[in-house]
């Protein structure tokens, strides 16, 4: 999929862990695998605001497109 | 709530119908055998008042042709019953497009179809002895057949466009 998404990188910058990142942000672990893992077929915009707002970065910190 | 009622009240009466037809199914197969073997009177009464003697006494071909063709159409209908209560039995109403849901929803109108199509040339084929001076007043029920396939069809399409968008919302974050 040309969407990549980096969510792994940005959590070991932050040093969290993906159970604290699903209890702040309120989403469930097996959706958060889902989105870490690539599987995803589409993100909302309040997730991803939830994940920058935690994670404090940008949407093109998490979301990379390469062809 | 009113909805689960509903659902089992209609399971219970697909299981009445397909038994139903399975008993008409075994009861004219069992009509057909006395008639040929033991009672050519057995035609007279092949099920339910249904008469058939003129056939019989006019050609034995002309009658096995239109037994079977009533046997066959009969044993599909109690089939399609079957598909019906197998949708019943594997049917959730949380997760309603399933690709289970979906593949069965279009057996059941490719069979439709095919019902549909024997009845047509069962059809023909009672009209074929009809023009030979016998009457037989059968209703085979293929317009409403292919016209029940057609509208299933059109229903399995929406299913499986609900399997995938039901998919993709899954894997929507």
């Amino acid at each position: 999929m040309p969407i990549v998404v980096n969510l792994d990188v940005m959590m070991a910058k932050r040093k969290m862990s993906l159970n604290e990142l699903s209890e702040k942000v309120g989403l469930t672990l097996s959706n958060l695998s889902i989105l870490k893992t690539g599987k995803a077929k589409a993100v909302r915009f309040s997730t991803l605001e939830a994940i920058c707002e935690v994670l404090d970065c940008q949407p093109g910190d998490i979301l990379e497109f390469v062809e | 709530m009113k909805t689960n009622i509903i659902m089992k009240v209609m399971n219970v009466i697909f299981w009445i119908v397909f038994i139903g037809l399975c008993i008409k199914t075994g009861a004219l197969l069992v009509s057909l055998f006395v008639t040929l073997f033991i009672n050519s009177n057995g035609a007279e009464d092949t099920y339910m008042g249904l008469d058939l003697l003129d056939i019989y006494s006019f050609s034995v071909e002309y009658y096995i042709g239109v037994a079977s063709f009533l046997i066959a159409i009969t044993a599909m209908k109690a089939n399609l019953a079957y598909f019906v209560i197998k949708l019943f039995m594997k049917f959730d109403l949380n997760y309603p497009f399933n690709e289970k849901t979906a593949s069965l929803i279009t057996q059941m109108s490719h069979y439709a179809l095919g019902i549909g199509v024997v009845a047509i040339i069962a059809e023909s084929y009672a009209d074929r002895i009809m023009r030979q001076g016998i009457d037989l007043q059968i209703d085979w029920g293929a317009e409403q057949f292919l016209f029940f396939a057609g509208i299933i069809y059109i229903i399995a399409l929406v299913f499986k466009k609900g399997v995938e968008i039901q998919n993709e919302n899954e894997l929507t974050i």
